[in-house]
C-alpha cells in the first residue's frame, strides 16, 4: 500500500473522513458511557490520543521484527504499555482528573480503534505517515468524544464546561448512557448528510 | 518448530522492554503520587476536624500521632507503640513494648525527628536503632493521630479498612474522646459506580455522624426507604432548627441500607464497629500503661 498522502490529510482524514466514533463506528463502549460532559470527553481523548501515537509509533518502528503470527498480542502489549504509562502519569500529576476517569483510562487497552490502526495502518507504513494517522484518529476521536460530550452536557444538565449557561436541566435523560446512543446516531446521520451534500455539489459541478 | 521459537523468543524481549517501560514511568512518577496521597491524606483529616487547611487550624490545637508495631523476638510477639513523649517544646517519641496482657515489657526512648517520624522507612530505622539487635519489628499500618485543644483530648482520627462488597474499603474516622463518630471519610472503594459507591455520598456515610459508643456496639442496617426529611438534612446545609432536630432523632437509629447495596452498607457498617471497638481497647490500654509507668505525654 503505498502513501501517497501528505501529513495534513492524514490527519483530516482521521477527524473526517474516517472519523472513529461517527465513520467507523469504533470504541462506541466508552463514547456513550463517559462523554456525558465535555471536559470528561476531552480527558479520555487526551489519553486516548497519546496511546494512539505512542503505540503507531512504536508498531511501525519495529514493524519488520514482528513475526506476523503474533501480530495482535504484540499489539496489545504494546497499548497495554502506553496506557500504563499515561495511567501512572495522570495519577500522578492530574490527581482530581484522575479520581474521576481512572476506570475508564485503564479501559483504553480494549477500544478497537487502536487495535484497528495499528493493524491497517501503523504496520504497513513508515513511521512519519504512522504519527500523523495516529494523531489524526486519536484527534478524531477527541472531537467526536468532545461534541458528543457538548450536546449531552448542554441537554442533560444546562452547561458547558461546568459554566451555567441555560440556567435550567432541559432533558435529564441526555446524562444517562443510553441517551448516548440517541447523540451518537443523530451526529452520524449529521456527518453522512454532510457527505452526500458534499458529494451531490461536485456532481453538479463537473 | 523453528517458528515456537522464534515466537517465544520475540515475545519474552518484548515484555521485558514493555516491562522497562512500564517500571521507568513508575520510578519517574512514584515521587509525585505519594505527595498526592499525603496531601489527599492532610485534606481528609482536616475536613474531618472541621478545618478548611493546615493554616486555618488554631494554635491551641495539636495533633500527636501514635503509630502501632508488632515486636517479634525469642519470646515470641508482642504489641508495641511510638507515642511522642514529654511535654511542651521538649516532645521526644518513646517506644513503649506491650506484652498480650497490656502490660509493660520495656520502655525506649527513640531519637528521630518529628518529619522522619512521619515517614515509615526512616521511622522503622529509628527504632530498630533504639532496639538494638535480636529483635524484629513490623509496622502494623495502624496511625492514630490524637488531637488535643488546650492539652485536652478534642478527638482521635483513625483509619479502617475492611472488606467491602468485593475489594477493600477504606475509611478514615474521627471519634470523639468518648468514642462517639465525630465523622467518617471513605479514603478509598471499589464498589460498584451507581450502587455500592453510593457510600461515598453524604446522604450515607452521614448517617454515622454522632452516633455514640454505645449504640455503635449494637447498630444494626435496616432496609427501609431513607426518611425524605433525614436525607435533606444529611446532605446539608443545615437551614434551620428543624433540620437539627430530625438528626437528633434520628441519631442513635439504625444505619438506613443503600437501595441495590445491602452488602456493602452492611460492610462499612460492620467495619465501621469493628475498628472502633478495637480502638477503644487498644487505646484504653495504652492509656492505663502510660499512667501505671507515670510515662510523661503531651497528649
Amino acid at each position: 500500500m503505498a502513501n501517497d498522502k501528505s501529513s495534513m490529510q492524514l490527519v483530516a482524514n482521521g477527524i473526517l473522513k474516517e472519523n472513529p466514533i461517527f465513520r467507523l463506528a469504533l470504541s462506541m463502549c466508552p463514547a456513550v458511557g463517559i462523554s456525558t460532559t465535555v471536559m470528561n470527553g476531552f480527558m479520555l481523548g487526551v489519553a486516548v490520543l497519546f496511546v494512539q501515537v505512542c503505540s503507531s509509533l512504536t508498531i511501525s518502528t519495529v514493524k519488520n521484527f514482528i513475526h506476523p503470527r503474533i501480530r495482535i498480542p504484540t499489539y496489545t502489549l504494546t497499548i497495554a504499555t502506553w496506557v500504563t504509562v499515561i495511567d501512572m502519569v495522570l495519577a500522578a500529576y492530574m490527581p482530581e482528573a484522575y479520581s474521576k476517569m481512572g476506570i475508564f483510562v485503564k479501559l483504553i487497552v480494549a477500544f478497537a480503534i487502536i487495535t484497528m490502526r495499528l493493524e491497517m495502518f501503523a504496520c504497513k507504513e513508515p513511521v512519519g505517515a504512522s504519527f500523523w494517522d495516529g494523531l489524526g484518529m486519536g484527534m478524531g476521536f477527541m472531537i467526536g468524544m468532545m461534541t458528543i460530550g457538548l450536546v449531552r452536557e448542554l441537554l442533560g444538565s444546562g452547561t458547558i464546561l461546568g459554566y451555567d449557561v441555560l440556567g435550567f436541566k432541559p432533558l435529564l435523560f441526555f446524562i444517562l448512557p443510553s441517551a448516548g446512543f440517541f447523540v451518537v446516531g443523530l451526529m452520524m446521520a449529521f456527518f453522512n448528510y454532510i457527505e452526500i451534500f458534499y458529494k451531490r455539489q461536485k456532481g453538479f459541478k463537473s | 518448530m523453528k517458528n515456537i521459537f522464534t515466537i517465544i523468543i520475540r515475545l519474552t524481549l518484548s515484555c521485558l522492554v514493555a516491562a522497562f517501560v512500564m517500571g521507568l514511568f513508575f520510578v519517574l512518577t512514584s515521587k509525585a503520587k505519594k505527595h498526592n496521597e499525603h496531601v489527599n491524606e492532610e485534606k481528609t483529616m482536616y475536613s474531618l476536624l472541621g478545618y478548611k487547611d493546615v493554616a486555618s487550624v488554631p494554635q491551641t490545637v495539636k495533633l500527636y500521632a501514635v503509630y502501632r508495631y508488632i515486636v517479634t523476638d525469642l519470646k515470641g510477639k508482642s504489641i508495641a507503640y511510638l507515642v511522642p513523649t514529654g511535654q511542651g517544646a521538649s516532645v521526644g517519641f518513646s517506644f513503649i513494648t506491650l506484652d498480650l496482657d497490656g502490660k509493660l515489657i520495656d520502655q525506649k526512648p527513640v531519637t528521630v525527628s518529628a518529619d522522619d517520624a512521619a515517614e515509615q522507612e526512616s521511622r522503622d530505622k529509628a527504632i530498630k536503632v533504639a532496639l538494638g539487635s535480636g529483635k524484629e519489628i513490623a509496622y502494623a499500618e495502624d496511625k492514630t493521630i490524637i488531637v488535643t485543644e488546650n492539652g485536652a483530648r478534642t478527638a482521635y482520627l483513625i483509619n479502617g479498612k475492611f472488606p467491602g462488597f468485593k475489594a477493600s474499603i477504606s475509611v478514615m474516622l474521627a471519634l470523639k474522646p468518648d468514642f462517639g463518630i465525630r465523622g467518617m471519610a471513605i479514603v478509598e472503594h471499589e464498589e460498584d459506580p451507581g450502587l455500592g459507591a453510593e457510600i461515598e455520598k453524604k446522604y450515607f456515610k452521614n448517617q454515622f455522624i454522632d452516633k455514640s459508643f454505645a449504640a455503635l456496639k449494637t447498630l444494626d442496617v435496616v432496609k427501609e426507604p431513607l426518611p425524605e426529611g433525614y436525607r435533606k438534612s444529611l446532605e446539608g446545609p443545615l437551614d434551620n432548627a428543624d433540620d437539627e432536630k430530625i438528626l437528633q432523632q434520628y441519631k442513635d437509629h439504625a444505619i438506613y441500607a443503600l437501595t441495590g447495596a445491602t452488602i456493602s452498607s452492611r460492610s462499612v457498617t460492620n467495619g465501621v464497629k469493628g475498628t472502633v471497638a478495637k480502638f477503644a481497647y487498644r487505646i484504653n490500654i495504652l492509656d492505663n500503661v502510660l499512667k501505671e509507668q507515670n510515662i510523661v505525654v503531651p497528649f
